[in-house]
């Protein structure tokens, strides 16, 4: 246990000696602790309704103004990064590890079962992703679950067809003929030997996912079809703030800059983590 | 006489082709016993690969085995079960591949990956590394404690060669087999993995089936040496006797070829003219027959038998029947 605390602390090194790597780390790191603590962090309750103080520009009181009803902004934008974590983290989660096992299986198993999970994955890539969204939100009605389910499905894919095409190039490959020459069961050498070679690629392909979803998030959101209000998402922050951006552009600020900011976050961060984990790049200790 | 270990007997293999059965082995018959070397010698393509996958039984999905038997310890290895076979692969035969830039896993340091094929052992983690770094030890490796934490592209080739050596003696097999583990070295890497495997095997006692087409090597290590052309098996015997009295045409030219034998100073370096047959479509009588200098008009008609010359040489040709019976 202690030798992989060892290595996540290198990668965490290895990731912050990297400029990109470091600002993408900081900004990760302001959201997560943001989301985590965003109850202690608020001034304001963020569903609190003001009407005498609606649509005010920034000031000490509210650093960032006030919405149409009043509530604060700021508050709501806290909040809302704690609803986008709430999204994203096991969405990408959960599609990381479906994606990985069925990928794996497909890679490694008989022909019949890649050629079934390659068609049961074309298929779900095939709906556009918003527009499955819709149709599932009409059938279930919008809450946080449903876009988390249907961000999940719509990514295992993704994850599926990374972690097969891996597996397929590692299953020829010479040390893995070597494993079997060993006598090491199918397992161990899908668990000890393939899993380490593909799972640095994947935690890369979720790290550069994360922005994707939380921007998924906060588009439904923005259709009204995401998390329902007056829960505050970065998405409907956006949609009240274009509805009234003639009179004031503070709501756009808040909802799109966090968007932004996420964005960028995780991806300088994946770029980042996508060299340190790979061990011919690491530098020597 | 010693105990006989790994059996080949009248063992034939097809691969299943779009154009037809390539046959790749056809009646190999020869026997490795406990503690010796044996040599196969071949050039590429003559089925080296596809014996060792055979004994192993790690072959490709459109292999069929058509007859004959691969006996380990008496029994056959083609009849076990998948389970068997595995309790088998890496205890009692262990495999040291080609390449050994491709045979270590990238991403798992070595001390892991040496920890892991000790599977079979109920030793704590921390008994399984210092047996590791002790077989590090014995394949001449400096300081392996501190390399067991290191990962493979952190070693050398010839290291890294030694490592899967080291890996695959840990287990002490019964029989190694080396898939021509000084292909891809230098020649002094080569002198070097030579004598470490020489000194292994008085230590470890076990049996090596040495793959190689490399003559020199051949001659310097092993005690019996088989002679494989296109799928068969020419000739068989005492590595001096094969060397100094080769009986079948197909060895002389072999052994003519090898720039370790060559007298005079030649711009080009002899070769054995014409191809190797195609094992989809062969032709009939001896394999060899296009391109042998020596050919006889019965040499079409019929497939030469593997006879007994002496005590323990044999050769597949229909000359050495000539003068048996001239």
């Amino acid at each position: 246990m202690s030798k992989s605390r060892s290595e996540l602390s290198q990668i965490i090194h290895g990731v912050a000696r990297d400029p990109l790597g470091l600002m993408g780390l900081i900004i990760v790191g302001t959201i997560v602790v943001c989301a985590i603590f965003a109850v202690w962090i608020v001034p304001y309750d963020p569903i609190a309704m003001n009407i005498k103080d609606r649509l005010q520009g920034p000031s000490m009181t509210h650093l960032l103004g006030t919405d149409q009803l009043g509530r604060d902004t700021f508050s709501r934008v806290v909040m809302g990064g704690q609803v986008a974590l709430k999204v994203a983290l096991p969405a990408v989660f959960g599609a990381m590890v479906i994606g990985l096992t069925l990928g794996m299986i497909a890679g490694y198993g008989p022909k019949w079962l890649d050629n079934l999970l390659m068609l049961l994955f074309d298929t779900i890539r095939s709906f556009p992703t918003v527009m499955f969204a819709l149709a599932v939100v009409a059938l279930v009605g919008p809450s946080l679950q449903t876009v988390v389910v249907v961000v999940m499905a719509t990514s295992i894919p993704t994850y599926g067809r990374v972690a097969r095409t891996q597996t397929l190039t590692l299953r020829n490959s010479e040390f893995i003929l070597a494993e079997r020459s060993m006598g090491a069961s199918m397992l161990r050498i899908l668990g000890v030997h393939m899993l380490p070679n593909i799972i640095g690629v994947l935690a890369v392909l979720a790290a550069m996912d994360i922005p994707t979803v939380i921007a998924l998030e906060a588009g439904l959101s923005f259709l009204g079809l995401g998390v329902k209000p007056p829960t505050p998402s970065w998405g409907a922050l956006l949609k009240d703030g274009y509805a009234l951006i003639r009179q004031t552009p503070w709501l756009v600020v808040g909802g799109g800059l966090p968007i932004i900011l996420a964005t960028l976050g995780f991806t300088f961060l994946g770029e980042s983590l996508r060299d340190v984990v790979d061990p011919k790049l690491r530098k020597q200790r | 006489m010693t105990e006989t270990l790994l059996e080949i007997d009248h063992l034939s293999v097809d691969y299943e082709t779009a154009r037809g059965n390539l046959q790749a082995l056809r009646d190999i018959t020869f026997n490795v016993k406990k503690g010796e070397i044996v040599g196969i010698v071949g050039e590429s393509g003559c089925g080296k690969s596809t014996l060792i996958s055979s004994i192993l039984r790690l072959t490709a999905p459109n292999t069929r085995f058509r007859q004959g038997e691969v006996r380990f310890k008496g029994s056959n290895l083609l009849q076990l079960s998948e389970r068997n076979m595995r309790d088998l692969r890496g205890d009692d035969i262990s495999i040291v591949f080609q390449d050994p830039m491709q045979t270590h896993n990238p991403v798992l340091s070595i001390g892991r990956q040496m920890v892991d094929i000790q599977h079979r052992s109920k030793a704590s983690k921390s008994e399984k590394l210092s047996k590791a770094a002790h077989m590090l030890g014995a394949v001449g490796i400096p300081d392996p404690e501190a390399r067991l934490t290191q990962f493979p592209h952190e070693f050398s080739g010839g290291m890294r060669q030694r490592i899967a050596i080291a890996m695959a003696l840990m287990s002490e097999p019964d029989l190694l087999i080396a898939d021509e583990p000084t292909t891809a070295l230098d020649a002094t890497l080569e002198v070097q993995i030579i004598e470490r495997l020489q000194k292994l095997q008085q230590e470890f006692h076990c049996a090596i089936l040495f793959i190689s087409h490399h003559l020199g090597v051949i001659a310097e290590l092993c005690d019996r040496v088989v002679v494989m052309y296109a799928g068969a098996v020419v000739e068989s015997g005492d590595v001096r006797e094969i060397f100094h009295n080769p009986k079948h045409p197909y060895t002389r030219r072999l052994i003519d070829c090898d720039p370790g034998h060559i007298k005079e100073r030649a711009r080009v370096l002899p070769t054995i003219p014409g191809e190797v047959p195609d094992l989809a479509n062969l032709p009939g009588g001896c394999i060899f027959r296009d391109r042998c200098d020596q050919a006889l008009p019965q040499c079409a008609v019929d497939v030469p038998p593997l006879e007994q010359l002496t005590e323990g040489h044999q050769a597949a040709c229909w000359l050495n029947q000539e003068e048996v019976h001239a």
